[in-house]
């Protein structure tokens, strides 16, 4: 039988792939001993293999075993799960919309959080903190495109530019606020704006860690089901696909997921549009591989991308900068080597 | 009787389809002609359950179309679309993987055995190149060979074509006019599909529906219906119908 023999894939390929999936590991351990403290290998192994032992023990100081466990390890699980949610949230949405183009921010997501964002951190206060405003706008601006474009002409098309047309409104919106906002108020904006994975602890963390998870996993389980959901609408109910209920089901996971890493992480930009597209080039289309590999990649590219942002100046800066920097040339380089997956 | 339609009525701005009743038996090729605009392929769809029909009733292989699940009415009935549209380059064995969607869970994947019907499905249309080539490669012809296998991993007891010889040269065109045949003949299944090409329906069909706009003018057995007087009444031109070595042509 020839159609069952294995894809034909080269053993060097199946050894990148392999060394991917285990990236995020390697990465997470070499990024513990990254920062401003220095903290040896030897030591972050005697840290992690003991971690309830008692203050002073050995060579590892409790300052030491402080920052690692309440300062680096938050942010870098944190990087592992935005990195991870935002590619993944950005392919399943790229399935189901059709577009190559699309990324998680398409439905107007980063506008509306940026709005909420802005409301709290400039005109409330401490009071409503930046991850609440930023989560209830995200998902409000998302609310608002799938409530103006449903209805007999509901397709992708329109969807799609309802998400462009409220995500100008909420911009206009928050443009408002920058303009009655003082010097220090938008300076801190500015740099929620731009994206920031050291600003959550343990606590803040916790519950949009908890919707990354149970999101992306979600979406992993339908990574088949996107297959045909990129088919056009008719295909899919041709094929027995019940079309509007699982792309519902597809975007509002897509959303929470995105919307929670928005809150807690601000507006780290192209991962969701950059990710799929690499992963696409190494192992095709098939969202059943294309799905896992861009969390993975996603979450490895987003912590080194964070290992910069903390590492090349005596201040850090914020990471959505580097995200951008790098994912423009490279969606440039893409575009021009891409034209075999998608029409 | 494997499709039944009775009274079917799909009415939308300045077009109004009316089927009083239509019957596409198992093992036989049932062909709805027509000229551009006559509603072959609204009826199609409508009797696929792709389009909302707001009147009427179509049973498939004994059921109610309206009570079925999309999932149930895919196990039953496959539809072959005019042509791929997909935004994403598949191969061409995770294309018609594609075609055991209605029999997988929610959070399910294709399994050995899925990929074992698929195989077969592209063993069965003579798909001969590798499965793992990405359909935008493909040329028309073997993109509607694809096509028609994905609807076989279906297996359904119906198969719909919407004019499947369309842009295709005539050597293609025979190839999937004699598979569609096959597939009545050897898989007795009921086999409705839209032509254009009036000699390919007198050739292969068992029965034919004449449409023209909206309104079915002829049904019957080709020997049964066919004249030059019924083609100038759905055409608005003159045909001649002439016989050569057994067969029916029709010249415009």
């Amino acid at each position: 039988m020839p159609y069952n023999r294995a894809r034909t894939m080269s053993r060097r390929k199946r050894l990148f792939i392999l060394f991917l999936f285990v990236s995020p590991l390697l990465i997470f351990l070499f990024s513990l001993t990254l920062g401003p403290s220095d903290i040896s290998i030897s030591d972050l192994g005697k840290i992690l293999l003991s971690p309830l032992a008692k203050s002073g023990e050995g060579t590892v100081t409790p300052v030491q075993r402080d920052i690692i466990f309440a300062i680096r390890l938050p942010r870098l699980l944190l990087g592992l799960a935005v990195g991870a949610a935002l590619s993944v949230s950005g392919a399943s949405l790229q399935a189901v919309f059709k577009n190559p183009l699309v990324n998680e921010y398409i439905l107007g997501i980063s506008s509306g959080a940026a709005f909420g964002a802005s409301l709290s951190i400039v005109v409330l206060g401490q009071a409503f903190p930046p991850q609440i405003g930023a989560f209830g706008f995200g998902l409000a601006a998302v609310g608002l495109v799938l409530l103006v474009s449903r209805g007999p002409r509901f397709s992708p098309v329109s969807v799609l530019l309802t998400g462009v047309i409220i995500s100008a409104f909420f911009s206009a919106l928050l443009s408002f606020v920058e303009f009655f906002a003082s010097p220090y108020s938008l300076q801190a904006l500015f740099y929620w704006l731009m994206g920031n994975l050291g600003g959550a602890g343990w606590g803040d963390m916790a519950f949009p860690l908890a919707v990354m998870a149970a999101g992306t996993a979600l979406l992993l389980l339908m990574s088949w089901r996107l297959n045909v959901l990129s088919l056009s609408d008719e295909d899919g109910r041709a094929l027995g696909l019940n079309v509007k209920r699982d792309q519902r089901t597809v975007v509002l996971t897509a959303t929470l997921v995105t919307a929670a890493a928005v809150s807690v992480a601000g507006i780290i930009g192209w991962l969701g549009l950059i990710i799929p597209h690499l992963v696409r080039m190494i192992v095709g289309v098939d969202n059943r591989k294309v799905l896992p590999l861009s969390a993975v990649l996603g979450a490895s590219l987003l912590v080194l991308a964070d290992d910069a942002a903390r590492s090349l100046a005596a201040f850090e800066i914020p990471v959505g900068i580097f995200t951008s920097l790098i994912g423009l040339p490279l969606f440039i380089l893409l575009l021009t080597k891409s034209s075999k997956i998608w029409r | 009787m494997s499709v039944f339609v009775k009274n079917l009525r799909y009415v939308r701005p300045g077009f109004d389809l009316h089927v009083p009743s239509f019957a596409a038996p198992a093992a036989q090729i049932t062909a709805v002609v027509g000229p551009n605009g006559a509603g072959k392929t609204t009826f199609l769809k409508c009797l696929s359950g792709l389009w909302r029909f707001s009147e009427g009733t179509v049973e498939i292989a004994g059921a109610n179309l309206r009570t079925l699940t999309d999932a149930e009415r895919a196990r039953r009935l496959a539809f072959v679309p005019q042509e791929h549209t997909a935004a994403f380059n598949f191969s061409v064995l995770e294309f018609v993987l594609m075609g055991r969607t209605a029999y997988l869970p929610l959070f399910a994947a294709p399994a050995a055995a899925d990929r074992s019907i698929a195989a077969e499905a592209l063993d069965y249309v003579g798909f001969s190149r590798s499965p793992d080539r990405p359909v935008f490669d493909l040329s028309s012809g073997e993109r509607r060979l694809v096509l028609i296998a994905r609807a076989l991993a279906q297996q359904a007891d119906v198969l719909v074509l919407d004019e499947p010889t369309t842009f295709l040269d005539p050597r293609h065109e025979t190839g999937v006019m004699a598979l569609a045949r096959r597939l009545a003949e050897e898989q007795h299944k009921a086999v409705i599909v839209t032509l254009h090409n009036l000699d390919l329906a007198v050739r292969h069909a068992g029965r034919i529906v004449f449409l023209k706009e909206g309104r079915v003018v002829a049904d019957g057995p080709p020997s049964d219906i066919l004249s030059e007087d019924l083609l100038h009444r759905v055409y608005d031109i003159p045909m001649q119908i002439i016989e050569h070595a057994g067969r029916r042509f029709i010249v415009k």
